[in-house]
Formats: C-alpha cells, sequence, structure tokens
C-alpha cells in the first residue's frame, strides 16, 4: 500500500512530462518513441553508458542530498548550487596550491575544505532564518548568484591560470585526483562516497534521535517546539549541512572528472538536485534512483547530439517539467489519506 | 561620458522595468514569479521570429501573448495544483531554456543563436532636447517610454481602482477575500498573464530593441534582477522602478568598466547582495519593532 | 424587498429554524431546534461549549445542511446550499477570528467586492466615504476609515466587520461572541451599536455566553444545552440566575474527585510580568501550585491564559519577575530544561502544537521523551524499546487504533487527546500545565481524560488547568483563581463558589 503509493507520486508526474516531451517531438517531426528508446540505450546500454550515467549522477546525489535534508526539518532552500560552487573553487584553490603535500594528504584536506566552505556559505542565510526568521528561499537563492559572480571573478583575475584563456584555475595537483573506477569514464571513488553518504541518510533517518527530531520538526514545527526540541537551532544546522554536503559535492567534482575549476562547471546541478530531492520525496534510495535518471538523460542527450540530429534539447524540456510536476498535487495525496482514513475507520479506530 | 552612461543605463532599465512591475502584480496577488526570466528569453524569441515579418507591433504582441500564456500557466500550476511557486518558477526557467533551444534546433537547425533577415526593429524616438537632456533622452525605443508610462499606470490600477484594491486583497489573505466573494485563484491566474505579458515585452526589447538578433544567453539573468528590483520596491511601483534604474546603472556603468580592470562579475552580484542585505535590515527592523513593543509592555 | 419590508408588520419573522438537527457520528450536535427571531429585534443564542451553537450558525449560514428540519426565512422554509444563498437572503456573520484584511484601510475593507465605481474601473472615493460616514451615523460609531487594519483598535475593526455586512445587504447579523476580544468600555459602546441597529430595523442574533451582555441588550432568548433548546422566551423577566440554571442545568458535583492533599510548592510563579503583542498588559503576576493540587484558571480567552501558558512552557520570554519549578529558578531555561526538570504541557492547540498528526502514535508518544536512555543511548534510537513502549502506553490508556504505526490523523479527537496524554504523563512529571484538555472531544473521551488529570492529582502531581469550560474548572479544580485582564481577580477553593460568582469575577469585578 504505502509502496504502491510512494511508486504513484513518483510515476505520475513523470509519466505526465513523458506525455508533453512526446507532443513536443512529435510536432518536430519525430518518432517519440524511438528517441525516448535511444535516450534509454544510450543512458544505460552497456557498462560504459552506465559508468558514464553514474558519473553524472554523482554530483546530483549530493545536491539532491543536501536539498533533501533541508527540506526534512522545513527549510526550503535553493542554495546548493552556491555551496557547490564555493566548495568546488576551495577544493581547487588548495588543489593547485599546496603543490608539495602528498596527495593522500592533499585530497582528504581539499575535500574538507570544500565542505567547509560549503557550510560556511549557508551560515548567513541559516542565521537569517534562524535568529530573525527571514525567508530563507530568497537569500538562498541570491547567495546562489553570487557565489558564481565571485568564483567566476576569481577564476578570471587572481585564480586564472597562467597562458589560460577561458575562465579555469590551473590543474589540481595529480596525485590529488581521485581514483577512477572504470577507465577511461569518468566515474571515480567519488560516486563511492556519495553512495556511503546515501546511505548514512538513511541510517540517521531512521535510527538517529537527529533523524527523529527533524522528521516531526518538518511536519509540525509547533508543535516540535513545544517538546522541547529547538526548532531555529535545528533549522540552521540542517541549512548546514546541506551547504556541507553540497560543498563535498563540488569538490569532488573537481578533484574527480573535472581536475580543476572552470567557470560555469555545473550545469544546474543544485537546481536539478531540487527535482531529484521533491521527486523522491526526501527518500535516500529516491535521491539514487532521481539522481541517476537525471544524469543518464544528460549524457545520453549529450552523445546522442554527436551523431543525430535529434532535438536532444527536449531532455532540458523534461527537466524542467518534471521539477515543475514533481511538486504539482494531483491529488493523489488526498485520495490515498481518504482510503487511509476509511481502512482506520474499519480497524476499529471509531471513538 | 556622463550622458552615454545615463543614456545606456536607460535602455538597460527598460527590461527590468517592464519585468519587475509584472513581478510586483504578481506579488501583489500574493506569488513571488521566480520564472520571469524564463518567460523573457520565450518573450525575446517570439519576437525576433514575428518581427522578421516586417511588423514590430505584432512582434510585440506576438510576445507579450506568448509569455503571457507561460505565466498564466504557470500560476495555474500554483493555485490549482498546489506546487511550490519558487520550485516552479525555477522549473519554468529551465523547461523554456530547452524548449527555446529544442526549438531552434528543430525549426532552423541553430544551436542557441538566431539570426533572422528583415528584422523590423523598435522605432526609436529622437526628441529635439537641447544639449545632455537630448543625448540622454533621446533616440530611446517606444517600449522605454511605454515602460516608464506603465509605472504610474501600474501605481494607478493598484491604489485607485477596484481591480487593483480586490487584487491587493487576495494577494494578502486569500481566505478573507474568498469568504466575501472574490475569487483569488483567478486574480492570481490573472496576474500571472500580466506577469508574463510585461516579462515578454523586456524579453521583446532585448531582441528587437537592442541587439536584433536572439541567442540563449539574451537575457543574461534579468529575470532575477527584476526579482531583486520588486523585492526591494517592496510591491510600490515607483520604488521598484527606482530600484531598477539603479541596477540598470550598475548595468551601464558595468559595460564601461569592463576591459579596465574592475570586476564585472563582481560589479553584477550588487544587486542580489544588495536583496540580501534589504531583507536582512527589515528583519532587523522587525525584531527591534517586536522588543519596543515588548519593552514598553513591561 | 425593502418596499416589503416597510409594509412588513413590525417585529415578524425575520430568520428561524424548525426542528433543525444535525448530527456528527454517533454525536446529535443540533436536536430538533425552533427559535424564531423577529424582525427589528436583538435575539440572544446561549448556551455552553458543545451546545450547538456553532452548528447552528453554519446551518443557518449554509455551510451545513441539516439532516432534518428547515431554516425559515420571513417564515418561509428555504434550503440554503452555499454560503452565498444565506448571504442572498439578507443573512451575514461576523465570526470570532476577523476577516478585514491587513494593509487595507478600513475603508477598503468596507467596500472591497462592492466598490463604488468611477469610469475605467476607478473607485469612486467621495461615494465611498459618503457611504462609509452614513453607515458609522446610523450604528452612531467613530471610525477613523483611513487607518489600516493593523493599526486600527480591536473595537474599530469590529464595528467595520459589522457595518460591512449591512453594506453588503445584509439586514440579519450574526454576531459570534463579539465581546470575547473587547475591554469593558468596548464591550458597552458596541451593545450601544447593537441597540442603534436594531432601532434600524435590522436583525441581531447574538451568540454568547456572557449573561449579563445578554441580559442588557437582548429582547428574545434561546437557550441551548446539549444541542438541544432548553427554552426560548423573551428576555423579559428573566434574571441571571435563573439564566445560568438553564445553561448548565442542575449543578454538577464532581463525583470522583477525592479531596486534595496539597503538600509542598513545586510551581512559583513570582511576580512575573509578559511583553509581547497582546492587548492584555500582563504583569506582577504570581500564583503558587502545590504537589497534588488542580488549580483551575478561569476567565474570558484573551485575558492572560497565552501568557501563563507561553511563560510556564517557556515558549515566552518573560520580561521580569521568576518562575521557580521545584525550587529551582527557570526563568530563563529553555523548554527542553523545563521538561527535563519535570514540567509537562498539554497544549490547547492538539492539532499543530499537541501533537504530529501525520507521525505514528509512537513517534507521538516518544516526544520530549526521545532523549532518555529507555529510547536512545548516544543518540541512537532504540526501536525495539520504542516499540514495547508505545504498546504499553496504548494498552494503558485504551488508545483505540489498529497498530501503534499508524499516524496519529486516523485517530478520533478523544484518542488523539489520549495519546497527548500518555506522553505527558509519562515519566512522573511534576507539573502538568494543562490547557483545554477536553476541546473537540466526545463526552466518553472527556471522562477519561478527566479521571486520568484526577489520577494524576492523586498520585502527587500538580495540575495547572486552563480551560474554557467553566463546569469543568468547578468539576476538577481544588482551587480556582480567576484572571481578568492579566491579573488575579478572585480565588475559590473546591465548592466555595457557585459558577455565577465565579463568572462575575471572570469579568472583572473583584471578590471580596
Amino acid at each position: 500500500m504505502k509502496s504502491l503509493q510512494a511508486a504513484l507520486t513518483i510515476l505520475f508526474p513523470i509519466a505526465i512530462v513523458l506525455l508533453i516531451g512526446a507532443a513536443a517531438l512529435l510536432a518536430a517531426g519525430h518518432d517519440p518513441v524511438a528517441v525516448y528508446a535511444d535516450l534509454m540505450t544510450e543512458a544505460f546500454g552497456g557498462t560504459r553508458r552506465i559508468a558514464a550515467s553514474l558519473s553524472a549522477a554523482t554530483p546530483l546525489i549530493f545536491t539532491g542530498l543536501a536539498a533533501a535534508v533541508a527540506f526534512r526539518v522545513g527549510v526550503f532552500t535553493v542554495g546548493a548550487e552556491g555551496s557547490l560552487y564555493v566548495g568546488a573553487l576551495m577544493a581547487a584553490w588548495l588543489g593547485f596550491t599546496l603543490t608539495g603535500l602528498n596527495g593522500w594528504l592533499l585530497a582528504p584536506l581539499c575535500l574538507l575544505a570544500g565542505t567547509v566552505a560549503g557550510t560556511l556559505w549557508m551560515l548567513p542565510p541559516g542565521l537569517m532564518k534562524a535568529r530573525l526568521g527571514i525567508d530563507e528561499i530568497v537569500t538562498t537563492l541570491m547567495l546562489n548568484f553570487i557565489a558564481i559572480g565571485l568564483t567566476t571573478w576569481l577564476v578570471n583575475g587572481p585564480l586564472l591560470a597562467p597562458g589560460a584563456a577561458n575562465s579555469s584555475t590551473p590543474q589540481v595537483v595529480e596525485t590529488a585526483r581521485l581514483t577512477r573506477l572504470m577507465p577511461p569514464s569518468t566515474l571515480t571513488t567519488g560516486f563511492l562516497i556519495a553512495l556511503a553518504l546515501l546511505f548514512a541518510y538513511a541510517f540517521w533517518q531512521r535510527r538517529r534521535v537527529g533523524g527523529y527530531e527533524t522528521l516531526i520538526g518538518g511536519l509540525a514545527p509547533r508543535f516540535a517546539g513545544a517538546s522541547g526540541i529547538d526548532m531555529p537551532g535545528l533549522m540552521l544546522r540542517m541549512l548546514l549541512l546541506s551547504g556541507a554536503i553540497a560543498g563535498l559535492g563540488g569538490a569532488l567534482q573537481v578533484l574527480g572528472p573535472i581536475g580543476r575549476f572552470v567557470a560555469g562547471f555545473s550545469t544546474g546541478y543544485g537546481f536539478t538536485g531540487i527535482a531529484v530531492a521533491i521527486l523522491a520525496r526526501g527518500n535516500p534510495f529516491g535521491i539514487l534512483i532521481g539522481a541517476v535518471l537525471f544524469g543518464g538523460l544528460s549524457t545520453a542527450g549529450a552523445t546522442i547530439q554527436l551523431f543525430s540530429d535529434v532535438p536532444i534539447e527536449i531532455v532540458n524540456i523534461l527537466q524542467g517539467l518534471i521539477m515543475i510536476f514533481a511538486v504539482a498535487d494531483f491529488g493523489l495525496r488526498g485520495w490515498f489519506a481518504r482510503r487511509a482514513g476509511r481502512q482506520a475507520a474499519n480497524g476499529g479506530a471509531t471513538p | 561620458m556622463i550622458t552615454e552612461i545615463l543614456f545606456s543605463a536607460l535602455v538597460m532599465t527598460t527590461p527590468l522595468v517592464l519585468a519587475s512591475l509584472g513581478g510586483l502584480i504578481h506579488r501583489s496577488s500574493g506569488i513571488v514569479n521566480v520564472g520571469l526570466d524564463g518567460m523573457m528569453l520565450l518573450g525575446a524569441l517570439v519576437a525576433l521570429i514575428l518581427a522578421s515579418g516586417g511588423n514590430w507591433a505584432v512582434a510585440l504582441v506576438g510576445a507579450a501573448l506568448s509569455a503571457g500564456v507561460a505565466g498564466w500557466l504557470m500560476s495555474l500550476g500554483i493555485t490549482r495544483l498546489s506546487a511550490n511557486e519558487i520550485i516552479v518558477g525555477l522549473g519554468l526557467n529551465i523547461a523554456i531554456a530547452g524548449a527555446v533551444r529544442f526549438y531552434l534546433k528543430a525549426a532552423y537547425g541553430s544551436s542557441g543563436n538566431l539570426r533572422l533577415p528583415d528584422v523590423s526593429r523598435l522605432p526609436k524616438i529622437d526628441l529635439p532636447l537641447p544639449g545632455p537632456f537630448g543625448a540622454v533622452l533621446s533616440g530611446h525605443s517606444v517600449l522605454t517610454w511605454i515602460a516608464w508610462a506603465l509605472v504610474p499606470l501600474t501605481a494607478w490600477v493598484l491604489t485607485r481602482t477596484a481591480l487593483g484594491l480586490r487584487l491587493r486583497a487576495c494577494g494578502t489573505s486569500a481566505v478573507s477575500s474568498a469568504a466575501i466573494g472574490l475569487h483569488p485563484k483567478r486574480m492570481r491566474e490573472g496576474a500571472g498573464f500580466v506577469a508574463g505579458a510585461l516579462s515578454g515585452l523586456a524579453g521583446a526589447y532585448l531582441s528587437i530593441g537592442v541587439v536584433g538578433l536572439f541567442n540563449e544567453g539574451i537575457t543574461g539573468g534579468r529575470g532575477f534582477i527584476a526579482l531583486a528590483a520588486f523585492y526591494f520596491g517592496a510591491n510600490r511601483p515607483w520604488a521598484t522602478a527606482a530600484c531598477a534604474l539603479l541596477f540598470g546603472i550598475f548595468d551601464a556603468v558595468q559595460i564601461r568598466l569592463q576591459g579596465r580592470g574592475f570586476p564585472a562579475e563582481l560589479i553584477q552580484t550588487l544587486p542580489y547582495i544588495m536583496v540580501c542585505v534589504v531583507l536582512l535590515l527589515l528583519g532587523l527592523a522587525a525584531r527591534r519593532r517586536a522588543e519596543g513593543k515588548a519593552a514598553s509592555h513591561g | 424587498m425593502s418596499e416589503m419590508k416597510q409594509a412588513d408588520a413590525a417585529r415578524g419573522p425575520r430568520l428561524g429554524g424548525q426542528g433543525l438537527s444535525k448530527s456528527f457520528g454517533p454525536l446529535m450536535a443540533n436536536d430538533r431546534i425552533d427559535f424564531v427571531a423577529r424582525r427589528g429585534t436583538i435575539h440572544a443564542i446561549v448556551g455552553g461549549n458543545g451546545a450547538g451553537k456553532s452548528t447552528l450558525m453554519n446551518i443557518l449560514q449554509g455551510l451545513l445542511t441539516p439532516d432534518a428540519g428547515t431554516v425559515l426565512v420571513n417564515g418561509a422554509p428555504v434550503a440554503f446550499r452555499s454560503p452565498n444563498d444565506a448571504i442572498r437572503a439578507g443573512i451575514g456573520m461576523v465570526h470570532q477570528e476577523f476577516t478585514l484584511i491587513p494593509g487595507l484601510t478600513l475603508l477598503e475593507n468596507l467596500i472591497l467586492g462592492a466598490e463604488p465605481r468611477r469610469g475605467l474601473g476607478a473607485i469612486d472615493r467621495q461615494a465611498a466615504e459618503a457611504r462609509a460616514a452614513a453607515l458609522a451615523e446610523l450604528a452612531g460609531v467613530r471610525i477613523d476609515w483611513s487607518l489600516t487594519e493593523e493599526d486600527a483598535p480591536v473595537h474599530m475593526r469590529q464595528a467595520v466587520e459589522i457595518l460591512r455586512l449591512i453594506y453588503r445587504g445584509a439586514d440579519v447579523l450574526i454576531l459570534d461572541e463579539p465581546t470575547a476580544v473587547l475591554a469593558p468600555p468596548q464591550i458597552r459602546e458596541l451593545l450601544a451599536l447593537m441597540r442603534n441597529l436594531r432601532e434600524k430595523g435590522n436583525t441581531i442574533l447574538f451568540i454568547s455566553h456572557k449573561l449579563d451582555e445578554v441580559l442588557a441588550v437582548a429582547d428574545e432568548v434561546t437557550v441551548l444545552r446539549s444541542g438541544r433548546v432548553v427554552v426560548s422566551r423573551p428576555a423579559e423577566g428573566l434574571d441571571k440566575a435563573e439564566l445560568a440554571r438553564l445553561m448548565t442545568g442542575e449543578p454538577v458535583e464532581a463525583p470522583t474527585a477525592k479531596p486534595a492533599l496539597p503538600g509542598a510548592a513545586v510551581l512559583e510563579l513570582d511576580r512575573i510580568g509578559a511583553g509581547g503583542e497582546g492587548a492584555v498588559a500582563f504583569q506582577d503576576f504570581s500564583l503558587t501550585l502545590r504537589a497534588g493540587e488542580i488549580v483551575g484558571i478561569a476567565g474570558v480567552a484573551g485575558n492572560g491564559q497565552d501568557e501563563i501558558v507561553g511563560l510556564v512552557s517557556g515558549m515566552m520570554p518573560a520580561a521580569r519577575g521568576a518562575i521557580r519549578l521545584a525550587g529551582q529558578d527557570i526563568t530563563r531555561h529553555s523548554t527542553r530544561e523545563r521538561r527535563a526538570l519535570g514540567l509537562a504541557y498539554l497544549s490547547p492547540d492538539r492539532k499543530k502544537e499537541g501533537l504530529c498528526l501525520d507521525a505514528s502514535i509512537a513517534d507521538n508518544l516518544i516526544a520530549s521523551h526521545q532523549h532518555k536512555p529507555r529510547f536512545a543511548a548516544q543518540g541512537f534510537l532504540k526501536p525495539r524499546a520504542i516499540a514495547d513502549f508505545a504498546a504499553e502506553r496504548v494498552a494503558a490508556f485504551e488508545i483505540k487504533c489498529a497498530s501503534p504505526r499508524q499516524p496519529v490523523r486516523a485517530l478520533s479527537g478523544g484518542n488523539q487527546q489520549k495519546v497527548a496524554m500518555a506522553r505527558e504523563l509519562y515519566d512522573n512529571p511534576r507539573v502538568l500545565l494543562a490547557c483545554q484538555p477536553t476541546r473537540g472531544v466526545d463526552i466518553r473521551g472527556i471522562a477519561a481524560i478527566h479521571e486520568e488529570i484526577l489520577g494524576f492529582r492523586d498520585s502527587g502531581g500538580a495540575v495547572l488547568l486552563i480551560s474554557e469550560e467553566l463546569e469543568e474548572l468547578v468539576q476538577l479544580s481544588d482551587r480556582i483563581v480567576t484572571i481578568y485582564s492579566g491579573r488575579i481577580t478572585g480565588e475559590f477553593p473546591r465548592g466555595g463558589a457557585g459558577m455565577e460568582r465565579i463568572g462575575r469575577t471572570m469579568l472583572g469585578e473583584v471578590a471580596a
């Protein structure tokens, strides 16, 4: 019953979005079934393609998880993108500056620095939310643009690689780079870290006191406050955790597939992460599935573009629409609630 | 030098005024519209395509209508499917950007850019003003003047007409408004259309007013600057327009200073920083008020 | 219509009900209700909580359809399908929660939805001001129409709520406890306004449980008790004692309460004061609660109850004074620290503050205890122990549910409240702060909850009971303290005074 509900609430919006996408493809004179089939094959047909999709999914697991931990306690951050950027830049900076350091030391140091940077980036909106009740949505959205502007300026000026024309830092020291799991694919140990984090989150959610407190804090904040839970403090901590996760994700991109910080390296990972988190309704397994789905779509889109004239931008449309329809309420929840209510009544829960 | 900067500031301000007024109207009805940027992009593309037929007026109407429908659909998602307004807005931006690229590829086989022959540009109005006034005010497109005319018009509609009163009522309290027979959902949907239409005009100004071509980065995030402007203006049309002007001046100055060692990227973040600072000051003021009240009771 | 009104003999029937019945499950909220409110009169509907007043009002407004019986408009049966039908019949209601819109001026609030216009949809401000002034004069009140809703004093906002109905064409005004939020001089002003409107031919349905006010303005009185009409008669010749007797029925003696054996003081409020936004300046409030006693706080809503709850629970900071719990100064303690010292809190807002409806029964049962060694070690929850505990509490408190994993939302109101009780009484708290413990609970549930509260007292617990149900207070409390405008106006031992006397001190009369 419960899993049916979960499956339906996830599959229903996806189905609607696929239908709309199909209509667009038809209008453009393409066979939607063929295009979707191509997408699936390019994303998941064969080990190498799966590896590419998982590599693309890695940053989305981080941003999706970053969104989910904050949403869980009712903090509606859209700031993962900003934390991702500052985390990535910080990791890159240490990675090409501390060249004398041993790789085994440097890599964790870079990751830690990225995590800290991402955390600190969420401190101002977190304090504003916790102390003054200032709406976190707008502040975190604004901080994204500020992070992008700031990092772009840094890599165009002070941190620009000598001789480089484009906006990027020098390469990170080779020894600090993450191990590739299946060369030549860009899948690195970063994906394993993402998986470990998801498992940790799944466990924390169900078995830690903090998981319990965030659950009721998100569902019923006033109740949580009356029960002695310090809601402003909890919101601040979860927003900082969200920043930490996103910052780590950015650092892993730098030490992993990219090898340096490039302006605009994120193709909206932070925003796609929101879609992933909402679609998954905070469920860790759902986040994994969602991230792999979106990651697969984007790699498949990128490769199909190389050898066919299919307007593969359809992938972007699908991403945006999934975001919209994931938060839409089609009355399914109400329907399930009514059913549950009837069952409870039959089960003898009458006064 | 100064007159040139002011002239280009007015150019940069025009799309901001249009879109931020749209955002202001939508917000007055109760919805924070984060999708202005996407609707601007849509308007820019539609305007260019229609203007290539040779009539800029048709292009403007088409841009306003298409983006207006996008704004209306966005509002429907929020009012009828109770979707979160911010997520829907962000999703709309992504979806429209995708749709625009999809269309360019499918219809023109181009990736992200569109250059069309015989584009009917927005006509410019020359004013016989003396000296610096002429240099700043003369030669702007019709849409610039329309944008500024919309400021008092919006103020008048919001404060002096029955429609504006109802819009504000629905925006402040949907429940109370519905209780006396108003239709807050329809009000929000209508305001969504207006917000979209004005953003569409803003986009049209960029494509057929300024450059005469289209590319997928044409809005340059101006939809978000417009968001900053109407947040800053706190639902007051003149204050909102003043903020748009301020940001327009930033933009003009920043373009001038580019290549002279000034960090353009940093200047571009100023509007966003200002929004955060304003929110912080408002929050501090609210707390001081609450504490003041407590003290006077104690 | 208006000519008809003129022609119609004054005091003809305007709004009434005939055999109106409505039940919710086993509860008969309205049971064959008959009444007639005559044109140009003030008709009071009197009754305690749960007497069926709000159900009746909802029927008269078209929000509920009666199971049987009909609404009578001008003596003829009608069937309201929606509130719009009632509005078209000239019936308007002012609810306890005001519906004026912040940010708009009082004038804008008055005309909203029916604005006088000039061309182009512009509001005809002069016409609007003229209508507003005429309405204020008709009602005999002074209103500064240019104030915004948030700046206007509460009695002015209320007057606008009422005048707005007339502006929109209503001549039957249903006022639901309109004086609950007002101070005495404002109450006198409101009663004068009601009389003025009556003189102009309007009909007023005055819902109240304040007997003085009812007797001061009402022409006729309908008394409801347990969903039935006890009596419907002219107000003339009724006195307060008689009315109180009709409302409450025969005085109920608390059957189960043993005499209290109070021990040492466990909760002391020592000249505390709160800031905040309430209309009531709450300061210099002192109260001592001893182990093994129930102290009831009686007062009209908004006279300091929220401040007491906020200050004791720790959700509102104290501006001055001290609070001691078991001898420790807890004035600056957080809610969590207070709970750790033995404070339990039963919230009046069960749905938002007392429970987490979407979480399971088990999750609700361990809230505020989640850190205790029985349920967690080093931050790791013990699922088995929690499940055992939940099963144990469900059995002990006879919570009717399919499983402790069910969401609380699926339970009935009484069983939900039992979940909250079972949680709050766990682990031997010293003090139970119980607010409206039986609000929205059916009769059987009420009995069970009362028994728990008394049992807790008998085992040495201290209870601070805040309730709008005077009957409940009288039944449970070993001492009743009446508050008015943030001050204590009287204190009565169990059986020390009748409800009527307590009621008077609740209204500001200081007990000798």
